[in-house]
């Protein structure tokens, strides 16, 4: 429960380097990452932004171990996760990934509280009950618990996404367009409640974004283009994004 | 894009090859029952065809439409050298035969019958097999099966019984075959048939005749009339022949076919659900697809009329291919029959495809899927767009109403079968009546259970996912979910299966219940070690047996019983056995419900409950009995006899009348040998023993046939057995279909959880336990229906056996456990074999594609 907010900034929790990713072959082939070369540090909130495929959700799948990368190499912490077998993506990915989606982040089958703990369970291990209640509290989740997702509002669901994401204790938490679906106030339910997984408990968070003002909760936005880095901003306002986006259009 | 467009096409066919699956399997095994008929039919004329074969004039004695009397009259040498003489004959032949059993080759008589052979080879409806036919009185030809069943080949001796079992000798020249109603076993010259001395074989009961050149069939009836004018005799053309058989045998073919048909119908009923339930899936996931086509303008006639011109398109397509793998299926059924009985005539495997099967392959094919298609596509344009648009392939209010309407109807149903059940078994007379009305109302309880499936789903899931939930933790626990998430849908998948099941293990437990009771009562009833009888239905087994068996030492006891026809009081044809003094209550043991039964004396009788009660007689009563010659054969009755009726015992091995030995001289003079001898070894003396004292004792004399109770368990096991395995293979058929009707809903979830399957392997699940959460699926699927069907076709045939039973004869329920092990383990394989392509399917798609699948 003591999350070490010391070192921040000084561990990297995600490095890419040199990464490349060609979907198709031949005349039709294209290059979604061309060469791309990021660090991503513990306990820090990034926002990854750029025009419609510029390459952020390539980018975020293959940062995930979810897809396989053409050149380039991916470490999670201090391990090496391109080239890895399927079997121990997937336990990487039960045991040190987190995931929320644009939609369709829950089973249709299972109730919220059962959704939270999937996770948890597939990699057989026992939820820390501290841990689940101070995140199910800080949501808002609790009289929703024995809810099934359709009973639940767009916010609502994501808001259960993100408390599953969490409730594992991940090295590193990956949300593609996770407000891309809400209204702009449960769209901040969300980034508030990221933002603060990160700030008071040491979590680390990687969000593909379209949205200046979602960006602007994070600590740092990385631009991409054309499937290049095309610049960072740290400390960023919903202003500064804008202004930057606009200029990474005349290019 | 182009790639999701693709994928969505590639997905789309998919769906199309699995509902086109289901359709042609239905279509091709209602197409093979069709064409099996057909064939069958065919056949049967080819055989009958085969005895007017070159006949143009067929001479049969005038029949006044009863039988006159016991003496068969037949047609004499002088009419047959009258039809000789006629002009325009080019030769003319009489046909006669009758029975003649022949020893195989272990010495033991098997039943047979000789034929005279014609001297005209035109007129001979056989064709060689082997060698030759006979040319000398000494010479035998055997019909080929015969031959092999007995063991003999061309060159040896075959010994055949004549009148009194008086052995003649034969040399074996050659085998042949013959067509499907030609019932002889054995080919001799006239002249030796007759020396065999058989009643009957001394005249002809047809004379067939060929035309010489330039006579026509009519002109030589004509002839042949005028040569045997004054005798009541029937002349008619070879043409007339063929047509007057072909009427008779095609009434036989039709009890085939329709007992082939019953299958039939039960296969289209099983893959009308299939089809039904795949359409209404299919349509359920393009609901949003046709929502958009009316949100950009299309008519709800235009959509409608879409989907139908589509499962139009895919009827006539699957139908076709269902038509030729119906010949597949004919051929095979064809095959499966042929290897069964081994004595039946020859028959080619043929596949006629007559018009009407053609029609009723599309019919089937095309008009089920139609059907099928309209009430979904009714249903998904019926709401509004928009509504369409919004509505999740399964939210839960779609899946999880059961309208009050279909409740109620299924309570009503459900109402009527019990009734009906009850009704039936208050009856309780144990006849045909009481059981079709029990099986009626069973089916009816049945049908209510498939209408309350998708409220059954939900609580069996639960019960049955049990087990695997413990056995394999989160996948098994997410696989239970998915097969309680959409009751309607997993409710008609299996109902096929259900349907299947419930009848096998119907027939299952009932033929197992009659076959045990029917050993249970030869165990009560006939506590010997061994018993003898005549390997040939028509004749007693000689005294000389019963005497020597009498001096065998190793024996304790010997009881001979002779059986007669006789009427009791108004009754008709029944059969009359004598019990000697020293085996009643002991070697035979009636149960009795009233009178006593410690000895029977002269003039005093035991009746059987049925026979008692319809002349209405009881205990103290005087009866009066005539015997009808022997085996019931003749019609002019004995003379009458006044017995006192002493005792009324139940059960049906005993025949329906008991008399002491002394009574029976009176009462038929004639009867002459026993139907049984019952023995009993002495204490001290091994069955091995006594089996091989009785074996030798009976050596000489061809027709007795020793037998334990075990082997005559053994033979009505075998027989019920033959019968099961046919209904088990014909029901398979239909079993089959089921499986893959939870193939394809399986198959069709998988596609439509695509998005789910990627979000599970993105939280960790890995490529292993997705397949294993699609298997359990399907297992649990697959075990609602067979579990269901298990209990409701056990319990239908525990009413039909409380149904058949009467207080003269318990029928128990006996459930063969094994046997339904069997069908629970099959069920088992057969769902991990239909989720086996969906399972790949599901585990192969990337995390990635999964995710950007719509
Ligand atoms: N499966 C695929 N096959 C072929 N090309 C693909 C595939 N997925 C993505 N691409 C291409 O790769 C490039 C990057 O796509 P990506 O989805 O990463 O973009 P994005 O930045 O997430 O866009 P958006 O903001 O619209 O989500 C695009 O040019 C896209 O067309
Ligand atoms: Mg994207």
């Amino acid at each position: 429960m003591s999350a070490v907010v010391s070192d921040v900034g000084t561990r990297t929790a995600v490095t890419a380097r040199d990464l490349v990713k060609i979907y198709g072959k031949g005349d039709t082939a294209v290059r979604a990452l061309a060469g791309v070369s990021v660090n991503f540090a513990a306990g820090e909130f990034t926002a990854i932004m750029g025009p419609s495929g510029s390459g952020k959700s390539t980018l975020m799948h293959c940062l995930a171990g979810l897809d396989n990368v053409d050149g380039g190499a991916v470490h999670i912490g201090q391990s090496e996760i391109t080239g890895l077998a399927d079997k121990e993506l997937t336990k990487l990915r039960r045991d040190r990934v987190g995931f929320v989606f644009q939609a369709f982040n829950l089973l249709p089958t299972l109730t919220a509280e059962q959704n939270i703990l999937l996770g948890l369970e597939l990699a057989g291990r026992k939820p820390d009950k501290q841990w689940f209640d101070t995140i199910v509290d800080v949501l808002g989740l609790r009289d929703r618990l024995r809810h099934k997702p359709t009973e639940l509002s767009g916010g609502q669901q994501q808001r259960v996404a993100c408390a599953r994401a969490l409730v594992a204790r991940p090295d590193v938490v990956f949300a593609d367009e996770p407000t891309g679906n809400l209204d702009s106030r449960s769209g901040a339910e969300v980034l508030d409640f990221l933002r603060m997984s990160v700030r008071k408990l040491g979590q680390t968070v990687i969000m593909v974004t379209h949205d200046p003002v979602a960006a602007s909760y994070a600590d740092r936005v990385v631009l991409l283009a054309d499937g290049h880095l095309a610049g960072e901003i740290l400390h960023p306002t919903a202003d500064s994004v804008l202004s930057a986006l606009k200029h990474l259009g005349d290019v | 894009m182009l790639r999701t467009i693709l994928a969505g096409m590639r997905a789309r066919t998919a769906r199309l090859v699995l509902s086109s699956v289901a359709i042609a399997l239905g279509v091709a095994f209602v197409t093979g029952t069709l064409v099996l008929s057909d064939a069958m039919t065919a056949s049967m004329n080819d055989g009958f065809a085969k005895t007017a074969r070159n006949v143009d004039a067929s001479v049969t004695l005038q029949t006044d439409g009863k039988p006159s009397s016991d003496k068969p009259e037949t047609l004499s040498e002088d009419t047959l050298a009258a039809v000789r003489k006629a002009p325009g004959v080019a030769a003319a032949d009489g046909r006669t035969g009758g029975s003649a059993p022949f020893l195989n080759s272990n010495g033991k008589a098997q039943s047979g019958s000789a034929i005279a052979l014609e001297s005209e080879p035109k007129l001979r409806p056989y064709d060689v097999v082997d060698g030759r036919f006979p040319q000398q009185d000494n010479e035998i030809a055997l019909e080929k099966h015969a031959a092999s069943n007995a063991k003999l080949t061309v060159g040896q001796q075959v010994t055949v019984l004549g009148k009194d079992d008086q052995k003649h000798s034969f040399t074996l020249v050659g085998t042949y075959q013959q067509g499907a109603n030609t019932y002889g076993t054995e080919l001799l010259l006239p002249q030796a048939l007759r020396s065999l001395g058989q009643d009957g074989s001394a005249g002809y009961h047809e004379i067939v005749a060929m035309a010489a050149p330039g006579v026509s069939q009519q002109q030589l009836v004509d002839h042949i009339k005028t040569a045997v004018q004054g005798q009541k005799v029937k002349v008619i053309t070879g043409a007339d022949l063929t047509t007057e058989r072909l009427k008779a045998v095609s009434s036989r073919a039709a009890n085939f076919t329709t007992f082939l048909l019953a299958f039939a119908i039960i296969a289209l009923v099983v893959a009308s659900m299939v089809i039904y339930n795949t359409f209404t899936i299919l349509i359920a996931q393009r609901t949003k697809e046709l929502a958009l086509l009316r949100c950009v303008g299309a008519g709800r006639g235009q959509v409608f009329g879409s989907v139908l011109a589509e499962a139009l398109l895919m009827g006539l397509i699957a139908s076709t291919i269902g038509l030729f793998g119906g010949l597949g299926v004919s051929a095979l059924l064809q095959l499966g029959i042929g290897s069964l009985n081994d004595n039946g005539s020859d028959t080619p495997v043929t596949t006629p495809l007559s018009l009407s099967t053609v029609l009723a392959a599309f019919a089937v094919g095309t008009v089920v899927t139609v059907l099928a298609a309209v009430l979904p596509a009714r249903k998904a344009t019926k709401v509004a767009p928009i509504a369409a648009l919004r509505t999740q392939t399964d939210s839960s209010e779609e899946v999880s109403r059961t309208g009050k309407v279909r409740m109620v109807l299924a309570l009503l149903v459900a109402a009527v079968g019990g009734a009906a059940v009850a009704l039936g078994l208050k009856q309780g007379d144990g006849g045909a009546s009481s059981a079709v009305i029990t099986s009626a109302g069973a089916m009816l309880l049945t049908l209510a259970v498939v209408m309350l499936g998708p409220l059954l789903v939900g609580p069996i899931n639960r019960v049955l996912g049990a087990v695997p939930r413990a056995l394999f933790g989160v996948p098994a626990k997410l696989a239970a979910a998915n097969a309680g998430r959409n009751p309607k849908r997993t409710a008609a998948t299996t109902a096929a299966l259900l349907i299947g099941v419930t009848i096998v293990s119907l027939i299952t437990v009932v033929a197992t219940s009659a076959k045990d009771t029917v050993a249970k009562q030869l165990d009560q009833q006939f506590p010997a070690d061994y018993w003898v009888t005549s390997a040939l239905y028509d004749h007693k087994l000689p005294t000389s047996v019963g005497d020597k068996l009498a001096g065998v030492s190793a024996l304790s006891k010997v009881a001979a019983s002779t059986s007669v026809y006789a009427q009791i009081g108004t009754e008709d044809y029944r059969e009359i056995a004598t019990v000697p003094a020293n085996s009643l209550g002991d070697l035979v043991r009636p149960t009795l419900t009233s009178g006593r039964l410690d000895k029977l004396g002269p003039g005093e009788l035991a009746l059987g409950q049925k026979t008692a009660e319809t002349i209405g007689a009881h205990v103290g009563d005087t009866v009066p009995v005539a015997a009808l010659g022997s085996n019931g054969k003749g019609t002019s009755a004995g003379p009458k006899q006044s017995f006192k009726v002493v005792a009324i015992f139940s059960g049906q091995s005993l025949g329906n009348a008991l008399i002491a030995p002394e009574s029976l001289a009176a009462l038929d003079p004639q009867a002459k040998g026993y139907d049984n001898i019952l023995l009993k070894v002495k204490p001290g003396v091994s069955l091995a023993e006594g089996r091989a004292a009785v074996d030798q004792a009976t050596a000489d004399s061809p027709i007795a046939k020793v037998e334990s109770p075990s082997d005559s368990k053994d033979e009505i096991n075998t027989q019920v057995n033959n019968v099961l395995a046919f209904i088990w293979a014909m029901i398979g058929l239909a079993v089959v279909i089921a499986l893959v009707g939870i193939a394809n809903t399986l198959s069709l979830s998988v596609l439509e959880r695509t998005r789910e399957s990627a979000l599970l392997r993105a939280l960790g699940l890995t490529r292993g336990q997705l397949r294993l959460m699609l298997v359990v699926e399907s297992i649990l699927m697959a075990l609602m229906g067979a579990v269901l069907g298990l209990i409701l076709g056990v319990g239908s045939g525990w009413l039909l056996t409380k149904s058949l039973s009467t207080a003269a004869m318990q029928v128990d329920l006996s459930v063969p456990v094994g046997q339904i092990g069997v069908l629970l383990v099959a069920a088992v394989i057969a769902a991990v074999l239909a989720a086996a392509l969906p399972a790949r399917r599901a585990a192969r798609t990337s995390v990635v594609a999964g995710m950007a699948e719509a």
